[in-house]
């Protein structure tokens, strides 16, 4: 396995790749057991967290992945008040350079600014989510988290994403990983958030009744992200639950069918689905966290930066 | 002064097949075009053999960015970049700032125009400030010299607005160029909305903006009875509904750039800023329907879209980086690489759509190589090619997909009247 200094998306991970951070996931979510939850393996390291967009959730889950392996973790607070751009996000790049950081963990709301960052430096990028494009570690955890609910092998099992898929990067990303992993995958949305030219192989559908045709096995709730529609996609947050939500009816029926159900969180309480999903025993949200924790860490076990002492790019 | 063209083969808009003939060039008229010419004294004698001898070419689409930022290019490298293209005439847009959209702006550019090696045409804009509020003074402009009106980089978005510029415009006999886009459909889009721009994340222009805005465009000239001049069409609904307004008898010419024609959407790969213009690339079946109706000749002329940026604006973030790429040095090695010398269209094409019909639009008689004809041609050279590194070129900016790419064939020698304007 060639070394990798960055993980930009799930493209362009090779199999064996894949493989590895999937397989090196499980030794370090078991250390989570034990009373000492820490390893030495990155000693000496720093991991710089970038977040111009706010997100406690995925910025902890790195910060404590990062610390089991006994990194040092830099938080850089940088200014998400307003849309920051490529040109500025450069200048602090430089900034870094001089900070000699190993691993910098970037989220942006701009597609593509990971990607910018890593031709522009020698430190290791993680793409912590970039605008409506990749969630790389996102879909690594959904899909360790599915393969320990299916018993190691997902091929063949159904996934159905529901929301809104145009502007949801973990669709994205988990979507592809899911049809690379061999599982059948469709998704259920308002037309108004289904992109166009999709690939072929995607079941599109407009109604949950379609959807329990399909027989789902796991369905994926997707957060509404009402600060990204400048235009409105649906009337209101209350038509899109009644008609796309995972109301108390829904879930009686998912229930009886045993549908997992999983949801990259933060979840909308009473428009992506109701409190009581919350507490269905095939609710896998918790065990998403949980393995994102050690997920990540694998990524950062997995990938090798640059020498520190090369002379920056930028 | 006495020039001898050897052995060159002659490219003319009448026939796809060259001449071979000798030119002789005599105080910057063609004074003879034969099968073989003799040397006398103190000619100097240029040998061709193996080359093409084709009129100098002329865009009606170039933004030379002057007046207002240099940092990107200015009329006289702008100048320069065409000259290293075969390029021997352009019009420039009005899409500087301020924005060329009174008399005394078309004055001040026409000056640092003349300062220049080849003849070079201005735009107006159709409105102040290029904002599709009030109208530019249309009359004035003209007067001072404006070829053609246009608000390139936007639409006129009010159709009352448009309605009201071409009624006026037809006083003076002056083209409507329109930059055909529905603004609120293309939002912030940054590319060709598709599977590519979902698979990067990036929000999409959809082919419907450009389409809709096009059909209503020629809908007011024709209802209006101006010509209309449909810029940079991409798509192969679009240019089809031209066909049809075309055999209607409307009148309206168009254009396409020689990037419409070679690339995809699928080009942007990693987010690849050289591949970011607007228009943006559509698929491959509009190139393949472009070059088709380039063929069939729905589309009047070639024009580039000339859209030079700096290397700072264009190393961003694909959805901040500015809309445009260079063009005007890299145009004819592309037709001939990735068309002519697959037989994909002939030399005829290029000289009836890249040099005479651009001339034409103007209301200018083209340069064909002819006996009595003003010396103005170009040597290209298909057995060599072209690099295009930055010490290659000559614009200011190298934002192209081409930079540090290798075409087949090279632009050797650009003669205008008396002078060799270049000669590698
Ligand atoms: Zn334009």
């Amino acid at each position: 396995m060639t070394p990798r200094k960055d993980l930009l998306d799930i493209q362009s991970l090779t199999d064996e790749e894949l493989d590895f951070i999937l397989t090196n996931a499980v030794p370090f979510k078991n250390l989570f057991k034990r009373s000492v939850k820490k390893v030495p393996t990155l000693r000496g390291r720093t991991v710089l967290t970038l977040f111009y967009e706010p997100s406690t959730r995925t910025r902890s889950s790195f910060e404590v992945a990062a610390s089991r392996l006994s990194a040092d973790v830099v938080n850089f607070s940088v200014s998400t008040s307003s849309v920051v751009k490529g040109e500025s996000v450069l200048d602090t790049i430089s900034t870094l350079e001089a900070m000699r950081t190993d691993y910098v963990v970037v989220r942006h709301s701009n597609s593509g600014i990971p990607n910018l960052i890593a031709k522009n430096t020698t430190a290791s990028v993680i793409n912590a989510g970039d605008g409506f494009h990749a969630h790389p570690t996102q879909a690594l955890l959904d899909v360790f988290t599915l393969k320990e609910v299916f018993g190691g092998d997902v091929r063949g099992a159904r996934i159905a994403f529901i929301g809104d898929i145009q502007h949801s990067r973990v669709a994205r990303s988990t979507n592809l990983l899911c049809r690379r992993m061999g599982m059948h995958t469709a998704m259920l949305a308002p037309s108004s958030l289904i992109p166009r030219d999709l690939p072929q192989d995607i079941a599109v559908f407009g109604s949950w009744a379609e959807l329990y045709a399909w027989k789902p096995d796991v369905i994926y709730l997707l957060r509404v992200q009402m600060e990204r529609q400048n235009v409105p996609f649906f009337p209101s947050l209350g038509e899109y639950h009644r008609q796309f939500g995972m109301t108390d009816d829904r879930l009686a029926r998912v229930r009886d069918a045993g549908v997992w159900v999983m949801h990259p969180g933060p979840v909308n309480r009473g428009v992506e689905l109701t409190d009581n999903v919350m507490t269905y025993e095939r609710c896998l949200i918790d065990q998403q966290v949980e393995n994102g924790i050690a997920v990540r860490m694998s990524v950062l076990y997995w990938l090798k930066p640059g020498s520190a002492t090369e002379e920056a790019v930028v | 002064m006495k020039r001898l063209f050897q052995h060159a083969e002659i490219a003319s808009e009448d026939s796809p097949k060259l001449t071979r003939a000798d030119v002789l060039v005599e105080d910057g008229k063609i004074v003879q075009v034969a099968p073989s010419i003799a040397a006398g004294e103190g000619v100097e004698v240029i040998d061709c053999s193996g080359k093409i001898l084709l009129p100098g070419l002329f865009d009606v689409h170039v933004h030379a960015r002057e007046p207002g930022q240099d940092q990107k290019e200015n009329i006289r490298t702008c100048s320069e970049a065409a000259i290293n293209g075969g390029v021997t005439g352009f019009v420039m847009m009005p899409n500087t700032s301020p924005a060329i959209d009174t008399a005394g702006v078309i004055k001040t550019v026409l000056e640092s125009a003349r300062k220049c090696r080849i003849p070079i045409y201005t735009s107006g804009a159709i409105t102040k400030g290029r904002e599709g509020k009030e109208l530019a003074a249309i009359g004035a402009m003209h007067a001072a010299g404006a070829v053609m009106i246009t608000d390139d980089g936007y639409p006129v978005g009010n159709p009352v607005v448009l309605r009201r510029a071409m009624e006026y415009a037809k006083n003076f006999g002056l083209i409507v160029a329109s930059h055909c886009e529905t603004m609120e459909l293309s939002g912030k889009g940054s590319m060709h909305e598709g599977s590519k721009s979902y698979s990067l994340g990036l929000e999409g222009i959809p082919a419907i903006s450009e389409e809709i805005c096009l059909d209503r465009d020629i809908r007011i000239a024709q209802y209006t009875g101006t010509h209309v001049h449909i810029q940079h069409v991409t798509t192969a609904r679009g240019m089809n509904t031209i066909r049809r307004f075309k055999e209607e008898g409307v009148k309206v010419t168009c254009e396409v750039a020689p990037h419409h024609l070679i690339f995809n959407h699928e080009d942007v790969g990693e987010y690849d800023t050289n591949y970011k213009m607007n228009p943006p690339l559509r698929t491959k079946e509009d190139n393949a329907a472009l070059l088709q109706g380039l063929i069939d000749g729905v589309f009047d002329v070639i024009a580039t879209d000339h859209a030079p940026h700096t290397e700072f604006e264009k190393n961003s973030d694909f959805g901040s980086a500015p809309f445009g790429i260079t063009g005007l040095e890299t145009a004819l090695p592309s037709l001939y690489h990735y068309f002519i010398k697959d037989g994909k269209f002939g030399w005829d094409l290029v000289v009836k759509r890249y040099s005479a019909e651009p001339r034409r639009l103007l209301g200018h008689a083209p340069v064909p190589i002819e006996e009595g004809g003003t010396a103005e041609f170009i040597v290209f050279n298909p057995g060599a090619t072209s690099t295009f590194s930055r010490d290659f070129m000559k614009s200011k900016s190298i934002n192209t997909p081409f930079i540090n790419k290798t075409l087949q064939g090279r632009v050797d020698t650009v003669v205008l009247g008396n002078e060799v304007l270049l000669s590698r």
